[in-house]
C-alpha cells in the first residue's frame, strides 16, 4: 500500500484533492455547530429545571415537551414567545442540521471543482437528508 | 421496560446522563465504536425509557461524537471527505429506511421485538470489533473503474510509521452494499455502524486502518442526521434526555481524542467488550420479558 504506483493516469485531469479551504470550511462548521447546539441545549435544559422544579426522570420520560414545536410556524411562535421548549427543539435542530451543512459545503467544492460525478452525489444526498426530516419524519409521526 | 429502576428528581436525572455519557463518549471516540452502544441499553436499564426514546437520544451521541472528534480529524487530513461523501449515497438510505422501520414497528407495539434485535446487533459488533486489533498497512489493489473516474484515492503522513502513504479505493460495489447495511442498522438502532463502515472501508475498499476510521467517524455524522432527521420530526427525540447526553458524550469524545491518545485502544476495547456483551444479554432478557 505505500506509494503504490496511482491510479492517477487514468483518472479524469478535473478530479483532484479538494482544496485546503474546503477542509478548513468545514471543520469550521463542525465547531460552529456543535458549539451552537450544545450552548443553546444546555441555556434550554438549565431554564427547564427552573421552570419544572418537580420534575423527575418519570415525569420527563413519559411524555416529549417538543411535540408542539415540530413545525416551522410551531418552532417560529414558540421562539417568539420564549418558550423554553421551542429553544431545546432549536438546539436540536442545530445540533441535526450541523453534519447535513457539511454536505453542502461539500457539494460547494465539488460544485467550484467542476466535477460533476460528485457534485450530482453530493446534491442527491443532500436531497435525501432533507427528505428525511421535512417529508419523512413528519409524515410517520 | 415499563417499571423504573431508579426515579429521581430531575437536576439528578441530568448530573447521572451528563456522567454516564462522558463515559460513553470517551470510551466510544476511543474505539470507535460511538457513545450509543452503552447510552441506549442504559437508558432503558436503568431508566426505564421507551426504546424509541432510547435509540432517538443514541443519533444525539453520534451527532455529538462526530462533530467533536470530527474536526480533528478533517482538519488533520486523515478524513478522506471524497470517499465519505461516495459512499453517504448508500449510508443515508439505508438509514432513512431503518429508522422508519423503527417507528412503525413502534406503532405496531412491537417495542420487544426491536430489544431483541438491538441486542442481537449489540453482539454482533463484538467479533467484529475484536478482529479490528491489527495496524498493518493493507497489501495494494487496483482501483476499479468507479474509483478511478470519481479520484477516490489520497495520500497521508503517517507519524507513527513516519512516512507519507498512498492508498487507492477498490471493489467499490461490495462496499456500497456493505454501507447500505450499515446505514440500516444504524437508523433502526441509533448506533454509528462504526464497525460495519469501517469492515466496508478496511476490507473492501483497501484503506488504511487510520483513514478507515477516521472516515468512518466523518460518515456517522452524516447517516445519524438522516436517522435523527426521521426520529426528531416523528417526535421521538427528548430534548430533556437527549440534551445532557449531547454535553456529556461531547465532552467525553473531546477528552478521547485530545487527553488520552497514548492510550493502548486495543485495553480499551478489550475492557469495553464485555460491558457491550452484558447490555446486550440484559437487553435481550427485557425484550423476553424476564427481569
Amino acid at each position: 500500500m505505500s506509494s503504490p504506483d496511482p491510479p492517477a493516469a487514468s483518472a479524469p485531469p478535473s478530479v483532484g484533492p479538494l482544496p485546503p479551504e474546503a477542509y478548513v470550511r468545514m471543520t469550521l462548521v463542525l465547531r460552529v455547530g456543535l458549539g451552537l447546539s450544545l450552548a443553546i441545549l444546555i441555556g434550554g435544559l438549565a431554564a427547564y429545571i427552573l421552570v419544572h422544579p418537580g420534575a423527575t426522570s418519570e415525569s420527563v420520560l413519559s411524555t416529549n415537551p417538543i411535540l408542539g414545536y415540530l413545525s416551522f410556524p410551531g418552532l417560529g411562535s414558540g421562539l417568539a414567545s420564549g418558550a423554553v421548549e421551542a429553544f431545546l427543539t432549536l438546539g436540536l435542530v442545530v445540533l441535526v442540521a450541523t453534519p447535513i451543512v457539511r454536505v453542502l459545503s461539500g457539494f460547494y467544492y465539488f460544485r467550484r471543482a467542476g466535477e460533476r460525478a460528485m457534485t450530482m452525489i453530493t446534491l442527491v444526498v443532500l436531497v435525501m437528508l432533507l427528505v428525511g426530516l421535512l417529508v419523512i419524519g413528519p409524515l410517520v409521526r | 421496560m415499563a417499571r423504573l429502576w431508579f426515579r429521581v428528581d430531575l437536576a439528578v436525572f441530568v448530573v447521572l446522563l451528563i456522567l454516564v455519557a462522558i463515559a460513553a463518549g470517551l470510551v466510544g471516540s476511543l474505539t470507535g465504536l460511538g457513545g450509543g452502544v452503552i447510552v441506549i441499553p442504559l437508558l432503558v436499564i436503568l431508566f426505564g425509557a421507551s426504546i424509541p426514546i432510547a435509540i432517538g437520544t443514541g443519533f444525539v451521541t453520534i451527532l455529538a461524537t462526530s462533530s467533536a472528534t470530527g474536526a480533528a480529524y478533517v482538519r488533520d487530513r486523515l478524513s478522506d471527505l471524497r470517499i465519505g461523501m461516495f459512499l453517504e449515497i448508500a449510508t443515508v438510505p439505508g438509514a432513512l429506511i431503518g429508522a422508519t422501520a423503527t417507528v412503525f414497528l413502534t406503532h405496531a407495539n412491537l417495542q420487544s421485538a426491536l430489544l431483541i434485535a438491538l441486542g442481537v446487533v449489540l453482539l454482533a459488533i463484538i467479533p467484529g470489533s475484536l478482529a479490528r486489533r491489527h495496524i498493518e498497512l493493507p497489501p495494494p489493489l487496483p482501483s476499479d473503474a468507479r474509483a478511478q473516474r470519481l479520484g477516490l484515492k489520497g495520500e497521508y503522513h503517517d507519524a507513527a510509521l513516519d512516512q507519507d502513504i498512498s492508498y487507492n479505493a477498490a471493489r467499490t460495489s461490495p462496499a456500497l452494499g456493505v454501507m447500505f447495511g450499515a446505514g440500516l442498522v444504524s437508523g433502526m438502532f441509533g448506533i454509528g455502524g462504526g464497525v460495519f463502515k469501517v469492515l466496508a472501508l478496511e476490507r473492501f475498499l483497501n484503506l488504511p486502518m487510520k483513514i478507515a476510521t477516521a472516515t468512518s467517524n466523518f460518515m456517522i455524522g452524516v447517516t445519524a442526521a438522516a436517522g435523527a432527521g426521521v426520529m426528531l420530526a416523528a417526535g421521538y427525540v427528548n430534548p430533556v434526555v437527549a440534551a445532557p447526553v449531547a454535553v456529556g458524550t461531547a465532552f467525553g469524545a473531546y477528552l478521547g481524542s485530545r487527553v488520552l491518545p497514548g492510550l493502548q485502544n486495543r485495553t480499551v476495547r478489550l475492557l469495553f467488550l464485555p460491558v457491550i456483551a452484558a447490555l446486550a444479554i440484559e437487553v435481550i432478557l427485557r425484550g423476553f420479558g424476564l427481569p
